[in-house]
């Protein structure tokens, strides 16, 4: 109890040079509540655009069909995809699914040729699944039955279209012959996800299977699961269960095997760990620094304490808790200030359009980090720990001051 | 493919029928390069004809077979239509240098240009480029005989050709040409780096009023793994009575 109140007298003593010692502390940790909200901004902007654009949480294909998605294989699909996702929409731990075909097309319009890649999608599932209302930003969506498309943004603007306007796309069948189709223009589309803002867009999947001659089969069907629900488990059981329903050539697979964009994340996420120590044990040298300063202005005074009966492990004890309280402090002040600047970014994002242009990454271009246990909580207890640990070896020294040649210094 | 084997896949599908060839005609042993392509595209004759055959498709995911009907009037103007239940009413249009495509559910015609020459036909070792060009072989390429080679048992002159300039398919080609029949046996289609980039093998000919032309022949393009197209013609009509028209934009769509 007396090395505590002795210890935080001794911090008030020199206040400019304590408050000097937590700021480096507390800016350390404000720039780690930020990155790492970051960081869980990122995670959870990869994988929303994963599992809703790209690989659902689990998702079902073709076992061949990877091995030879570069030719396009369209024949290697899920037949019958309706009784199929019969089947999965009874299965409890389904949100909801997505049927899907994906294809490579060129648009021809007054002369000119665009490189395009479609999506045939039933836009009443879509209105689920990717509540795909939000992303038309002009016009309507698509209705299902009829040769209408919802194009992105980017896109109509290259082809100089709007919505009314028709184009016509060329592509291959599943039979690998050539078909066209002429579809008109009634929504427009934008996404935070801008790889699908360029050369992307969604018409009636019955539509698509007709001029693709797909018959009832899809190239995939994505699924979200409910939030009990383990992706990972759902996927193994899944398809092992997709040969007992007469489907062997299908497998069913996680968003994390699929994607490796989510693995880069997280490796991010282990590389800012590891800077984070970096940060937290320079901002400490500062104490470090500190606490020698004050050892050797204070052999006079450790001299004293020490003839007076106080233990070499009291010493240390004394100095290692200045050293823990401005390292706590300093902590908690940069915690707070990181809240305080990160918190108004989680609202209104922080924009990287341009950054991301033509980056093949499934990230938006408007972030919002995310502030969580392990932004807050955690790097006040990691930025706290680093630098009282920094802090032990010079209070260690303390302990070293022989009594009798510190008194012969008076 | 050069302006021969251009036209030798016209004529196979009927698109330009017109190129047919002269039964045997007297090897001369000291023949230049140039005689014995003047003599190869002498047997063509220009006519109008129309045919139905099938195209048959072998790739790593199988066989497709695609049927068509053909109408030509000499070497330049072609119409193919599809028969086939994948492509039914489908068609291509080629005049000059012009393709056009025709789909029953666009509303718009498809004039093929640049880059989407060099597109499969319906997934075929054919390009739509293949099928343009009309000029003589001569007129884009210098020819230069290398010797005589035996093909599937037949000799034949080696004769190299590479390109005067830019606008055609292939910079550099190797043909075999039969030194009996003056038809061509095999051809070789090189990149300018001289990368083999496809073969044709023409497998029969047959002779109709004293004419003979080719009804078999299979095309590997060599940049796909096990791919090989053979164009089969079934039957086929020389002179047949087509309207100038058949071969307009306007009637293409109906």
């Amino acid at each position: 109890m007396k090395l505590r109140k002795i210890a935080w007298r001794n911090i008030r003593r020199n206040t400019r040079r304590s408050i000097l010692s937590m700021s480096a502390v507390a800016i350390a940790a404000m720039t780690f509540v930020f990155l790492f909200s970051m960081i869980e901004g990122m995670k959870q902007d990869v994988a929303y655009n994963l599992q809703t654009f790209v690989t659902g949480e689990v998702r079902i294909r073709h076992s061949e069909f990877e091995k030879y998605k570069h030719l396009n294989p369209l024949h290697l699909g899920i037949e019958d995809y309706t009784g199929l996702t019969a089947r999965l929409e009874e299965m409890e731990a389904v949100a909801s699914i997505s049927p899907r075909i994906k294809f490579p097309t060129a648009i021809y319009k007054k002369g000119n040729t665009y490189r395009a890649q479609g999506q045939g999608v039933d836009f009443e599932h879509e209105a689920e699944y990717q509540e795909i209302a939000q992303y038309v930003v002009k016009g309507r969506l698509p209705r299902n039955g009829e040769n209408e498309v919802l194009v992105a943004t980017g896109l109509a603007k290259e082809m100089n279209l709007d919505i009314g306007d028709n184009f016509t796309l060329l592509t291959q069948t599943r039979g690998r012959g050539m078909n066209a189709i002429t579809f008109k223009i009634t929504g427009l589309s934008h996404y935070d996800f801008d790889g699908l803002n360029s050369s992307f867009f969604q018409a009636p999947i019955d539509r698509v299977q007709y001029f693709l001659r797909m018959d009832n089969s899809v190239s995939e069907i994505l699924m979200k699961l409910k939030d009990d629900y383990s992706a990972e488990e759902f996927a193994a059981r899944l398809d092992s269960e997709l040969a007992g329903w007469g489907r062997p050539q299908l497998e069913a697979r996680m968003w994390k095997d699929i994607s490796q964009t989510y693995s880069f994340v997280m490796m991010a996420d282990a590389i800012y760990f590891i800077i984070a120590l970096m940060f937290f044990l320079l901002g400490s040298t500062v104490i470090v620094n500190t606490m020698m300063m004050t050892i050797y202005e204070r052999r006079k005074e450790i001299g004293t304490i020490s003839a007076m009966g106080m233990t070499g492990a009291e010493v240390v004890r004394l100095f290692f808790l200045e050293a823990f309280y401005i390292a706590a402090i300093g902590s908690f002040t940069g915690v707070l200030l990181g809240i305080g600047f990160t918190y108004p970014t989680t609202i209104y994002g922080l924009g990287f359009s341009e950054a991301m242009q033509g980056v093949d990454f499934e990230m938006s271009t408007v972030l919002r980090p995310v502030l969580n246990l392990k932004s807050t909580i955690f790097v006040f207890i990691y930025s706290t720990f680093i630098a009282s640990v920094a802090s032990f070896i010079p209070s260690r020294k303390s302990a070293k001051v022989e009594p009798v040649e510190a008194l012969r210094a008076i | 493919m050069n302006k021969y084997s251009q036209k030798l896949v016209l004529s196979v599908l009927l698109i330009a029928v017109g190129t047919l060839v002269a039964l045997p005609a007297a090897a001369a042993p000291d023949e230049t390069a140039e005689q014995v392509i003047r003599k190869l595209e002498e047997n063509q004759v220009h006519e109008t004809a129309r045919s139905e055959g099938k195209m048959i498709i072998n790739d790593r995911f199988g066989e497709k077979v695609t049927t068509f009907k053909s109408w030509a009037e000499g070497e330049e103007k072609t119409l193919i239509e599809f028969t086939s239940r994948q492509e039914r009413g489908q068609k291509i249009l080629r005049t000059n240098d012009e393709i056009y495509l025709y789909f029953p559910d666009a509303a718009e015609v498809i004039r093929l240009q640049g880059a989407a020459l060099r597109d499969s036909v319906l997934g075929s070792d054919m390009s739509y480029e293949d099928m343009t060009g009309g000029k003589g072989i001569l007129d884009d390429y210098r020819a230069e005989l290398l010797g005589t080679e035996a093909v599937d048992g037949r000799q034949c002159y080696k004769i190299e050709l590479n390109a005067k300039g830019r606008g055609v398919a292939y910079p550099k080609e190797i043909i075999w040409i039969d030194t009996e029949m003056y038809v061509t046996r095999k051809v070789h289609m090189f990149s300018l780096s001289g990368k083999l980039l496809k073969e044709m093998r023409i497998q029969d000919y047959t002779t109709q009023n004293g004419k003979t032309f080719p009804v078999r022949f299979i095309i590997e393009d060599k940049m796909k793994r096990n791919s090989s197209t053979e164009f089969v013609i079934e039957s086929i009509e020389i002179g047949a009575d087509i309207p100038a028209s058949r071969f307009s934009i306007e009637e293409l769509t109906w």
